[in-house]
């Protein structure tokens, strides 16, 4: 059974007088444990499809169904419980709470679970700012980051509360080759240790290279879906 | 809390908005009180006591119908454990002259050592109180006395109808001056002793008036309440006598200081309106500048429940620090004015008029207001963060996240 099931997704919005089909009849199975890579030109649909399995976005028509369970007509507290408990974000422009350090950036999932301990969260949030190796710059401010840096700490972010989805947006848009390369290595350390699934978005071709599975779309539709042997 | 610019600027509205208030709430209540306390302390104080026969043609300011028994009723007075003093007075209408011109007043007899229990005259006074040998000595307001060019030592002419309407005119000799806080008794003052008026005016020792002094009290309303409670004693042993409080005496003034304080309400609520909007706006700007966390916070899993709570949070404590530093404020300017009191003449001038409060005034506790104040500024604060929160719930969470 597929961790996820994308029936059937459209997404159009109106923009004055004009309908923008972002996505049309979009089908779409990913495994648990997928390292899978979203391409396709700009307007393509890539960040909307994103957006919808994340929940962030509602789909015109069609259903998401994550773990069996359709999201189509949770509430929205479920939805907000959806995000917390299985999926985890990584925005092209990072989004670290400016006035917060690295360490209370990456807490901060946990701090929404409201589960942990002071001690706990504190824990598990150097854990994985080792694993990024950023634990120099624990205490430092967003400011204080180079871009690289901060999409590191965004990494560690979305992977402090060990989600089963990773739903990653242009990840190394805005990074240089040798940083990006550093930023993939680590996601697909983790997605080896901890078969957490990647679903990442790119115009990288260093990215698309070492996904395991890459989806093309164009025109809001799915154009190829190519898995690598092996 | 992180954002420390922010909630500074807030807080300071806050506690700038609550400084102003209190402050401005105890000068206007110290004035009301100074003017009381004046009126009390220099012409009508804690009660005054006539008869009925006197009391229906007082305008007239006739000098019948006197006291029979001034002596019991002072003895019974003087037994009230509130009652700090008793002094007869009667009042009469005279004319003063100097060099020839005319000017027409209103004096008042005294018993001198028997009215410094009551007033607060002596304190007041250029020159000197009546002395042992008082037949021919009078004290005037000072502003009376430069209006027609008399001074200490000076002699003036006083006509008035005896008690038996006779004509008689006799000399003065100005031995004080009075320059109280009540500029209607220095513009207007003409006083005697009972022993030049015995003279004088034939009075034969008639007293109209029977002041009562009482021991002063912290809170203006337990002063009137004990001015309440000697007036139903007297009332009890003689039925008959016209009793009033300074409040009855003063009702007028007491009403216009009731509206005067409304007015002042007014004016003060909108300044704390003034001060409310901006508390808002710099909520609301905190609000608007966070969308995008909004959105970061609502991507983990943050409901929209929550996300208004956490705004009204922050803005309850915004409200409770800023009215903290308010508080701090405000009682270091209130201890000032109580303590050290504000220069009323040279802060309104002329513009004070007529109204009995002069020199220098002293603020006043109100410890209800400041409840009330501080309620107030934590609720705006918190209301502040609320509106603007519910909008960024309500946003799409994909617009918040592009918001810039």
């Amino acid at each position: 059974m597929a961790l996820l099931e994308i029936n059937n997704v459209s997404r159009h919005y109106r923009k004055g007088d004009e309908i923008i089909h972002a996505l049309r009849d979009v089908n779409l199975s990913i495994e648990r444990g997928e390292f899978l890579s979203i391409v396709g030109p700009s307007g393509s649909g890539k960040s909307t499809l994103l957006n919808i399995i994340g929940c962030l976005d509602a789909p015109t028509a069609g259903e998401i169904i994550y773990n069996k369970q359709p999201l189509r007509k949770l509430s929205d507290d479920a939805l907000a419980d959806y995000r917390k408990n299985h999926i985890a974000f990584i925005f092209q422009s990072y989004n670290l709470i400016p006035v917060l350090s690295v360490r209370e950036n990456v807490e901060l999932p946990l701090v929404i679970e409201k589960k942990w301990t002071k001690k706990e969260m504190h824990d598990k949030a150097m854990a994985v700012i080792d694993a990024v190796e950023l634990s120099a710059m624990s205490n430092r401010l967003p400011r204080e980051l180079s871009g690289g840096q901060e999409q590191r700490v965004a990494i560690a972010r979305a992977l402090v509360k060990s989600p089963l989805v990773v739903l990653a947006d242009e990840p190394t848009a805005n990074l240089d080759s040798q940083t990006a390369e550093h930023v993939i290595s680590i996601m697909q350390r983790l997605n080896r240790e901890q078969n957490t699934t990647f679903i990442f978005s790119t115009h990288d071709p260093m990215m698309q290279h070492y996904a395991l599975r890459t989806v093309t779309l164009h025109d809001g539709g799915i154009a190829s879906d190519i898995r690598k042997a092996g | 809390m992180r954002h420390r610019r922010r909630t500074f600027f807030s807080a300071l509205t806050i506690a700038s908005g609550m400084l102003l208030f209190i402050t401005m709430d105890s000068m206007l209540a110290g004035m009301d009180r100074g003017a009381i306390d004046n009126m009390i302390a220099l012409t009508s104080a804690a009660l005054r006591i006539r008869t009925p026969e006197y009391a229906a043609e007082q305008d007239a300011l006739p000098l019948d119908y006197g006291h029979k028994n001034v002596a019991e009723i002072t003895s019974f007075l003087k037994n009230r454990p509130q009652v700090k003093g008793v002094a007869p007075r009667t009042r009469f209408i005279g004319q003063l002259s100097v060099e020839g011109d005319l000017k027409p007043v209103v004096g008042t007899v005294i018993d001198p050592a028997a009215d410094s229990t009551v007033f607060s005259l002596v304190e007041s006074i250029e020159g000197t109180y009546f002395t042992a040998d008082n037949g021919h000595e009078i004290i005037l307001g000072k502003k009376l006395a430069d209006n027609i060019g008399v001074a200490v030592g000076g002699w003036i002419t006083l006509y008035a109808q005896t008690r038996y309407e006779a004509h008689n005119a006799d000399d003065f000799r100005v031995v004080g001056l009075l320059n109280t806080s009540d500029p209607v008794l220095n513009s207007s003052g003409v006083f005697m002793s009972y022993a030049a008026a015995d003279t004088f005016l034939d009075l034969g020792g008639i007293v109209t008036d029977i002041m009562v002094g009482l021991h002063p009290r912290v809170n203006l309303h337990d002063f009137l309440r004990d001015a309440k409670t000697v007036k139903a004693e007297v009332k009890r042993q003689w039925p008959s006598l016209m009793v009033e409080t300074c409040h009855e005496q003063e009702a007028g003034f007491f009403e216009i200081s009731k509206t005067k304080r409304s007015f002042g309400m007014v004016y003060l609520v909108v300044l704390l309106l003034i001060a409310a909007v901006g508390i808002f706006n710099t909520v609301l700007m905190s609000v608007y500048e966070r969308i995008r966390e909004c959105g970061v916070l609502r991507s983990f899993g943050l409901r929209r429940g929550e996300l208004t709570r956490l705004f009204l949070y922050e803005g309850f404590l915004t409200g409770i620090i800023g009215t903290t530093f308010g508080i701090i404020a405000s009682l270091c300017s209130n201890l000032l004015l109580v303590t050290r009191g504000f220069p009323l003449d040279k802060m309104a001038g002329e513009a004070m008029g007529d109204f009995p409060v002069w020199g220098v005034v002293y603020g006043q506790w109100n410890l209800g207001m400041w409840v009330t104040i501080s309620l107030f500024s934590i609720g705006i604060a918190t209301l502040a963060g609320l509106i603007p929160a519910r909008k960024a719930g309500a946003m799409e969470i994909t617009a918040t996240l592009r918001f810039v």
